[in-house]
C-alpha cells in the first residue's frame, strides 16, 4: 500500500491570507479554521497523512518573532487543528524543521543545544498525540542526527527522517543519499526520503538510491517542479498533472510515501493519489526485493564497505597515544595538531578509516574524543573507528560524529557488553568482536568462535543486526605462541564459514619480538588476506607494508586491469637531470647544472668537492654560481621557468654560500652592494618583497629587510644608518601608492644617495618615472639586474 | 547573520600551481607542491559569513539600513537583473600566513611561496563553499545565484571595501580592514554575489569581459592564460 502525504502549507497559508513575514505557527493559531480548511481539502483530495503546522515551531526559530516561550502552545494548537480535520482513517505527522543553524563544527551552535531543541519539541508533539514525526527539508546530517536521536528520545512513535537534496545530488553539506541512507537506519529511522529543493524529475535518483540501500520503507514530498520568481514572487511551474506523471515512476523507483512540498495543493495531491489508483499502484504497488545489507560505516560526505565482496579496507591505527610520549603531551595540552597530521598522512598513505584511540592517563578522555572526532570530521573524509574501553568516551565519539562509526572493541566479557552494547544500539555503529572472555584469551580458533558467538547473541537480543559486525581474529605474537600465524589463519576461515561477517585484526603484534618485522608483518597480511581478511588494522606509512597491500589486491583481483598497482610502480616523480645526464666531470659545470634544477640536497657535496680540488670560492662564485642564477633569470624572464623553479635555484644558491662559508671562514664574500627593502607605510602584503629579497641575498647583495608597512622616516632612518646603494620600494595596492610618493620624496629631499627601484601589482614604469624612482622591476628577477646594473656603474 | 564553518579536505592542485606561478605544463616537484597542500589543510580556519539584501538593478542601490549605490561600470554590468544581493565574507584567519613568514625568515622561499599559494588556493575553495550555500537558500525563493565579484575586481574601486565588508558581517569573523583598504587577516575575501530570478533573460550572464585576458594586471602571478572555457568570475 502506498502512503498519501499531504502538500505544502506554505502556499496554501499565504492564499489563505499570512502575511509576508507574520510568524506561520501563530498565524494559525490565530487563524485555526483557515487552517483546519486546508487540512480538510487536502484529506478530500486523498492524503492518509496530513502534516501539521509546525515546521518552524521549534525554540531557535520561534526566537526570531520572540516567540520562544510558546513552543508547547504552538505545537498544542496546530495538532489540535489537524486532528479536527481528520477523515476516520487520516494520520497527523508532527512536522519538524530544521532550526536554521549550523551545527558544530560546521557552525556556533551545539549538538546539545540542538538536540535541546528538538527533544522540547518533539516531547511536546507527542503529548498531543500525533501518530508520528517527520522530521524534514534537513540540509546537514548532524542536524538530522540531532533531531532523530531527540525524537527517539520523546516518543516511541515511528519517525520519518526527510533530507533536502541539491541539484548536485548532496545536502548542503554535502552529504549523498547512499550516505544518508546508512547512517540514519542504523540510527533507528523508520522511513528515509526526501522533501523540497527539487521537483520529482530531479528526485527520483534520490528515491532510487536510498531504495538500494536500505529496506526501510521511502518517502518523497517533491516540489511543483523547480521555482522562478515572476513579479516578486516565487513561482512552481509544475501542474497538478505533470506532477502526477512522476507517481508511478517514483514509486517504481521504491517510493511508499509520495506527498508533495513547496507549490503543491490539494489538486496535486489529488492527482497524484488518482494516477496511481488508475495504474493500480495505490493497493499493488511493486514488489521491493528485499535487500542484504552490507557492513558499511560513515563519514559525512562518504561511505565505505566491509566484507569479501568489497576491496581490502585499511583500517589506519596511528592515532593512538599508547607508547607515544609526544602525542600524550599534545593530548594534555589539548593540541591537536599531531593527530591531524597523523589524519592527512594515514589517508595519503592509504588508509581508508581512521582508528582513533585518546587514552591518555589523567585528561577527560570523554570530552577529548569529542574534540577529535569533531576535528576529524573536518579535515578528513574516512569514516572513524572509536577505540576506547571508557564508555562515556565511547558515548562521546559516537555522539558528536556525523556520520556511522566502527566500535574498537566489544569482549564477550559481561560488563563490555553491558557498557557497550546499548550505546552501539543508540547511535547505530558497527562493532568489533573481539574474542576475549573474562577467563583471559582464548587459544584455540574454537574457543575464539565461541566467543564471537557470546558477543553476537548479546548484540542480536539488544536489537543490532547482520550488517552490525565486524570480527577481530584477534593476533598474538608469533615469537610467544608458535601456532599464532596457523591459528589465525584457521579461524579466519571458520569466521567466514560461520559467520561470513567483514573480519578484522591488529597486524602488527604478530612479529614483535623478530627481527625484519615488516617482512613478517607483510607476508602474514598476505596470507590472511587469503583466508578472509577485509579490514586490517595496521600502520600505513609500512611500505612493505603498502606493496604487499597492492599486490594482494592484484591477486584477489581487486585491483581491475592491475591499474592502481601499474600506476603504483611506475618510477616516481622524474629524478633530477643531474643524476639520469652523464655525470659531468667539470665540477663547476655540475654546480651550476644543480643550481638551475634546483637541487638544494646534491648542491653541498659538490661544492665541498669543488673546494677540495682546490677551486677558489670565487670562481665557483662567478662561473659556476652567478652563471646559474643568471640562466634561470634569463629563462625566467623568457618564460620558460617559472617563480618556484626560480625560488628553488636561490635556495640552492644560499645552501652553496652556506657550505662555502662553513668550510672556509675566513674567506670573506665579497658584496655586490647593500639592498635595504620596505613594504610602504599601510600596505601589509609583503610576498613579492620577500621573493625580492630572497633572489637579491642569492645573487650577491647585502640585504636588510625592514619588513612591511614601514613609515617612510623609518625608511629615511634606515637608508641614513646603513647607506644602502639600493633601495627597493614594494606597494600592492592604489591606496598606498601616496606612501610611496611620500617616501620617495623624504629620500630625495634627505639628498640620499641611494637608487631607488620601485615595484608591486600596481607599479607601472610611468608610474615609477613620475614618482621619482630611478627604475621599475616589474619582478624579482628584474629587480636583481636592474641592482646589478645600477651598483655597477 | 551566522558563521559557516566549512570542510576542506582537499585543494585543487591545478588551482595551488596557478597561484604559485607555474603554468599548468610546467613539470614542478610533485612532493613539494602535496607537502604545502597538506600543510595548508593543517593550518586553515576556513569560515566565512553573509547578509542577503534587496538590489534596485536599474539605480544600482543594494537597499541595506543605510542604502548603497554600486559604482563602476563592471560591477553593475555584472549584477543586471538581480533582484537581490549576498555579500559575503571569508577567511582561513592567520595561522598560514604566520607559518609562511617564518618559511621565508628560514629561508626556505620555495615552500613559502607554495604554501601561500595553497592559502589563496583555500580561501577561494571556502568563498566557493559559502556560494554554494547561497545558491541553495536562494534557490528556495525561486531564484539562481551567479559568481561572485570583490571589491577592486575590474574598476570596481577596492576603497568600496570600506562600505562592503561590514555589510558582510566580516567584522564579526575578526576581519578587519586597514587605513589602506587591506582585509586583515590577508587571506580574506568579501564577494557580491547577485541573485537572479530564473526566467531573467540577462543569466547566465557573459563572463568573458571579466576574464584574465581584460584585467590590466598584466604581471599577476595568477593571471589564468585565455581557454575557450575562461569564466575567471
Amino acid at each position: 500500500m502506498i502512503k498519501i502525504f499531504d502538500g505544502g502549507l506554505g502556499t496554501m497559508l499565504q492564499a489563505a491570507g499570512l502575511p509576508p513575514g507574520y510568524c506561520p505557527e501563530l498565524w494559525t493559531l490565530e487563524n485555526p479554521e483557515a487552517l483546519a480548511e486546508i487540512h480538510r481539502q487536502y484529506v478530500l483530495a486523498g492524503a492518509n497523512i496530513i502534516t501539521t503546522n509546525t515546521f518552524g515551531a521549534n525554540r531557535i526559530k520561534l526566537s526570531h518573532y520572540n516567540l520562544q516561550d510558546k513552543v508547547a502552545l504552538l505545537n498544542a494548537s496546530a495538532v489540535k487543528t489537524a486532528r479536527s480535520a481528520c477523515g476516520p482513517n487520516t494520520q497527523v505527522a508532527g512536522s519538524v524543521g530544521p532550526t536554521g543553524k549550523f551545527i558544530a563544527p560546521l557552525g556556533d551552535q551545539s549538538f546539545e543545544t540542538t538536540f535541546d531543541v528538538y527533544y522540547e519539541q518533539a516531547q511536546c508533539l507527542d503529548a498531543c498525540g500525533v501518530d508520528m514525526i517527520i522530521i524534514e527539508t534537513i540540509i546537514d546530517i548532524q542536524e538530522m542526527r540531532a533531531a532523530l536521536l531527540a525524537a527517539k528520545a520523546a516518543t516511541t512513535k515511528p519517525i520519518i527522517c526527510q533530507f533536502s537534496f541539491g541539484a548536485d545530488g548532496r545536502t548542503v553539506t554535502g552529504t549523498d543519499p547512499v550516505t544518508a541512507a546508512i547512517t540514519l537506519s542504523s540510527l533507528g529511522a523508520h522511513v528515509i526520503g526526501a522533501n523540497c529543493s527539487l521537483g520529482p524529475e530531479q528526485l527520483l535518483e534520490v528515491v532510487s538510491k536510498i531504495a538500494q540501500t536500505t529496506n526501510l520503507p521511502v518517502s518523497i514530498q517533491p516540489n511543483a517542479g523547480m521555482p522562478r520568481l515572476e513579479n516578486g514572487r516565487t513561482i512552481f511551474p509544475m501542474t497538478p498533472e505533470q506532477m502526477a506523471e512522476w507517481a508511478p515512476k517514483l514509486v517504481e523507483a521504491g517510493a511508499a510515501y509520495i506527498g508533495a512540498c513547496c507549490g503543491s495543493t490539494p489538486a496535486h495531491i489529488k492527482a497524484v493519489r488518482d494516477t496511481l489508483q488508475n495504474c493500480g499502484y495505490l493497493t499493488n504497488p511493486p514488489f521491493r526485493t528485499q535487500l542484504t545489507i552490507p557492513t558499511a560505516l560513515t563519514s559525512r560526505t562518504n561511505t565505505v564497505y566491509l566484507g569479501a565482496n568489497f576491496p581490502t579496507v585499511v583500517i589506519g591505527e596511528r592515532i593512538n597515544p599508547t607508547g607515544r610520549k609526544a602525542l600524550a603531551a599534545d593530548l594534555r595540552a589539548k593540541d591537536f595538531t599531531s593527530i591531524k597530521k597523523e589524519a592527512l598522512a594515514q589517508i595519503q598513505a592509504g588508509a581508508q578509516i581512521l582508528d582513533v584511540n585518546m587514552g591518555v592517563p589523567g585528561i577527560d578522555q570523554a570530552d577529548t574524543m569529542k574534540q577529535a572526532v569533531e576535528t576529524l570530521s573536518m579535515l578528513v573524509a574516512a569514516p572513524l573507528s572509536i577505540d576506547t574501553t571508557d564508555p562515556s568516551a565511547l558515548e562521546a565519539g559516537l555522539r558528536y560524529y556525523p556520520g556511522r562509526a566502527l566500535i574498537n572493541s566489544l569482549t564477550a566479557e559481561p560488563k563490555r557488553l553491558e557498557q557497550f552494547l546499548p550505546l552501539a544500539k543508540k547511535y547505530g555503529a558497527a562493532i568489533i568482536c573481539l574474542p576475549v572472555t573474562g577467563a583471559g584469551l582464548p587459544s584455540t580458533p574454537a574457543e575464539k568462535i565461541e566467543a564471537v558467538q557470546t558477543i553476537i547473541d548479546a548484540a542480536r537480543q539488544t536489537g543490532l543486526n547482520d550488517a552490525d559486525f565486524v570480527l577481530d581474529a584477534l593476533v598474538l605474537t608469533l615469537a610467544a605462541n608458535p601456532d599464532a600465524g596457523k591459528g589465525i589463519l584457521e579461524t579466519l576461515r571458520l569466521y567466514r564459514e560461520h559467520f561470513g561477517f567483514p573480519a578484522t585484526m591488529g597486524l602488527s603484534n604478530v612479529s614483535y619480538g623478530l627481527p625484519r618485522r615488516e617482512l613478517i608483518n607483510a607476508s602474514f597480511c598476505c596470507m590472511c588476506l587469503a583466508a578472509g581478511l577485509d579490514a586490517p588494522i595496521l600502520n600505513p606509512y609500512d611500505t612493505s607494508m603498502q606493496d604487499a597491500l597492492a599486490a594482494s589486491a592484484v591477486i584477489l583481483g581487486q585491483d581491475v586491469g592491475s591499474k592502481n598497482y601499474i600506476q603504483k610502480q611506475a618510477p616516481k616523480e622524474a629524478l633530477p637531470q643531474t643524476t639520469t645526464a652523464p655525470i659531468q666531470s667539470d665540477p663547476l659545470e655540475a654546480i651550476r647544472q644543480t643550481v638551475i634544477n634546483g637541487e638544494k640536497e646534491s648542491i653541498i657535496p659538490l661544492v665541498k668537492a669543488a673546494l677540495e680540488a682546490g677551486y677558489s670560492p670565487l670562481e665557483i662564485t662567478d662561473k659556476a654560481l652567478t652563471a646559474a642564477m643568471n640562466e634561470v633569470g634569463t629563462a625566467f624572464g623568457a618564460g620558460r621557468c617559472y617563480l618556484p623553479q626560480v625560488m628553488l635555484a636561490a635556495e640552492t644558491m644560499r645552501a652553496a654560500f652556506v657550505t662555502i662559508k662553513e668550510t672556509l671562514p675566513s674567506h670573506s664574500v665579497k658584496s655586490l652592494g647593500t639592498v635595504l627593502l620596505a613594504t610602504v607605510e599601510g600596505d601589509i602584503h609583503d610576498l613579492g618583497k620577500n621573493i625580492v629579497a630572497a633572489l637579491m641575498e642569492n645573487n650577491g647583495f647585502y640585504v636588510i629587510d625592514l619588513g612591511k608597512d614601514v613609515p617612510p622616516q623609518t625608511i629615511l632612518k634606515a637608508t641614513t644608518k646603513y647607506k644602502p646603494d639600493i633601495v627597493g620600494l614594494c606597494a600592492l595596492m592604489t591606496t598606498t601608492l601616496p606612501a610611496l610618493d611620500e617616501t620617495i620624496a623624504v629620500l630625495r629631499a634627505a639628498k640620499s644617495t641611494a637608487q631607488i627601484i620601485v615595484g608591486g601589482a600596481v607599479l607601472t614604469p610611468e608610474y615609477a618615472q613620475q614618482a621619482g624612482a630611478d627604475a621599475y622591476a616589474a619582478d624579482g628577477i628584474q629587480a636583481v639586474n636592474i641592482a646589478k646594473a645600477l651598483t655597477a656603474k | 547573520m551566522q558563521t559557516y564553518y566549512p570542510t576542506i579536505t582537499t585543494l585543487k592542485a591545478s588551482e595551488v600551481r596557478r597561484y604559485a606561478g607555474l603554468s599548468p605544463q610546467t613539470d614542478f616537484s610533485e612532493q613539494m607542491l602535496q607537502t604545502a597542500m597538506r600543510e595548508a589543510i593543517l593550518l586553515i580556519h576556513p569560515q566565512g559569513t553573509w547578509n542577503t539584501y534587496p538590489y534596485d538593478e536599474a539605480s544600482h542601490i543594494i537597499y541595506t539600513p543605510d542604502p548603497v549605490t554600486l559604482e563602476g561600470k563592471n560591477i553593475q554590468k555584472f549584477l543586471t537583473g538581480a533582484v537581490q544581493v549576498a555579500i559575503l565574507a571569508v577567511t582561513i584567519s592567520t595561522t598560514l600566513e604566520e607559518e609562511v613568514t617564518r618559511l621565508f625568515a628560514d629561508n626556505s622561499y620555495t615552500a613559502a611561496l607554495l604554501l601561500d599559494a595553497a592559502g589563496t588556493a583555500a580561501v577561494e575553495q571556502t568563498a566557493d563553499e559559502l556560494c554554494r550555500i547561497i545558491r541553495h537558500q536562494s534557490s528556495a525563493a525561486g531564484l539562481v545565484s551567479g559568481n561572485r565579484f570583490s571589491p577592486g575586481y575590474g574598476d570596481w574601486n577596492i576603497l568600496s571595501q570600506k562600505e562592503i565588508l561590514p555589510l558582510s558581517g566580516g567584522p564579526a569573523l575578526g576581519i578587519t580592514l586597514t587605513a589602506a583598504s587591506m582585509l586583515v587577516p590577508r587571506k580574506s575575501v568579501t564577494a557580491i554575489v547577485g541573485l537572479y530570478p530564473t526566467q531573467a533573460q540577462s543569466y547566465p550572464l557573459d563572463t568573458n569581459h571579466l576574464s584574465c585576458q581584460h584585467c590590466n594586471q598584466n604581471s599577476c602571478l595568477a593571471r589564468k592564460e585565455t581557454t575557450n572555457h575562461d569564466k575567471d568570475f
